[in-house]
């Protein structure tokens, strides 16, 4: 599952503006993966790791 | 042919040469201080995808332009096809462009952006287009600033690998 799709069964009120606007995925193409580069969503806490981990 | 030579202070000259063609032409300098731009220390480049990415959903992912040889140029060894960044060694202003071409169309959202710095700094198209653009003039301090092509799809897409479709170039239009 990618960070996305964890995000969006976390939040699935999330839309997908939300994701050009207020909240971030990026990927450097550099074998790292995906990461949260920003998180400013005015109502909903940026996740955490370990919320993140548990999501399979 | 004739030919003027300007010695320096210390060390180095610069040449001024009239070409050996009949008729009388005039050269005027501005009445400004700064910097005469040639060819030499103008670089450009013209860079571009030649194989497909995949770009994951809702997540902005740095292309991997890597390819500057065949329709591409890089004057002056600024493009790296590894970093896939542009890195001008000359100060000033640039022109820089970009483009992805999906393969499919990539959802609600389709975007082609230029990072500077690991930023996002110059948004371009966004839309549900299968070709996304972004332009823009951009300055460089000549030793740090580089710039990338980044992209963003909604869905899951592909970035296509062929060359007049996802590309990225550039050229210094005015001295710093």
């Amino acid at each position: 599952m990618t960070l996305y799709e964890k995000i969006k069964s976390l939040y699935p009120s999330l839309e997908n503006n939300d994701f050009v606007t207020v909240i971030t995925l990026q990927n450097d193409s550099n074998g790292a993966g995906d990461y949260i580069k920003a998180w400013n969503h005015p109502t909903l806490v940026k996740p955490t790791q370990e919320q993140l981990d548990a999501i399979k | 042919m004739s030919s003027m030579i300007l010695n320096g202070d210390t060390s180095g000259a610069i040449t001024v040469t009239v070409p050996a063609v009949a008729g009388t032409n005039t050269a005027t300098l501005p009445a400004a201080t700064g910097t005469v731009m040639v060819s030499g220390n103008m670089p450009a480049f013209s860079a571009y995808a030649n194989t497909n990415q995949s770009i994951g959903a809702s997540t902005f992912t740095k292309l991997q332009i890597n390819s500057t040889a065949t329709t591409g140029f890089d004057t002056n060894s600024n493009y790296s096809i590894s970093n896939y960044r542009f890195t001008p060694t000359v100060a000033g202003y640039y022109q820089i462009n970009g483009a992805v071409g999906y393969t499919a169309n990539p959802g609600t959202y389709g975007i082609a952006t230029i990072y500077k710095n690991n930023s996002e700094f110059l948004r371009g198209t966004q839309g549900s287009n299968t070709n996304c653009i972004v332009s823009g003039i951009i300055y460089f301090n000549g030793s740090t600033d580089y710039v990338e092509l980044w992209a963003y799809a909604s869905n899951a897409s592909t970035a296509s690998g062929v060359s007049y479709l996802t590309y990225f170039n550039g050229s210094m239009i005015r001295a710093a």
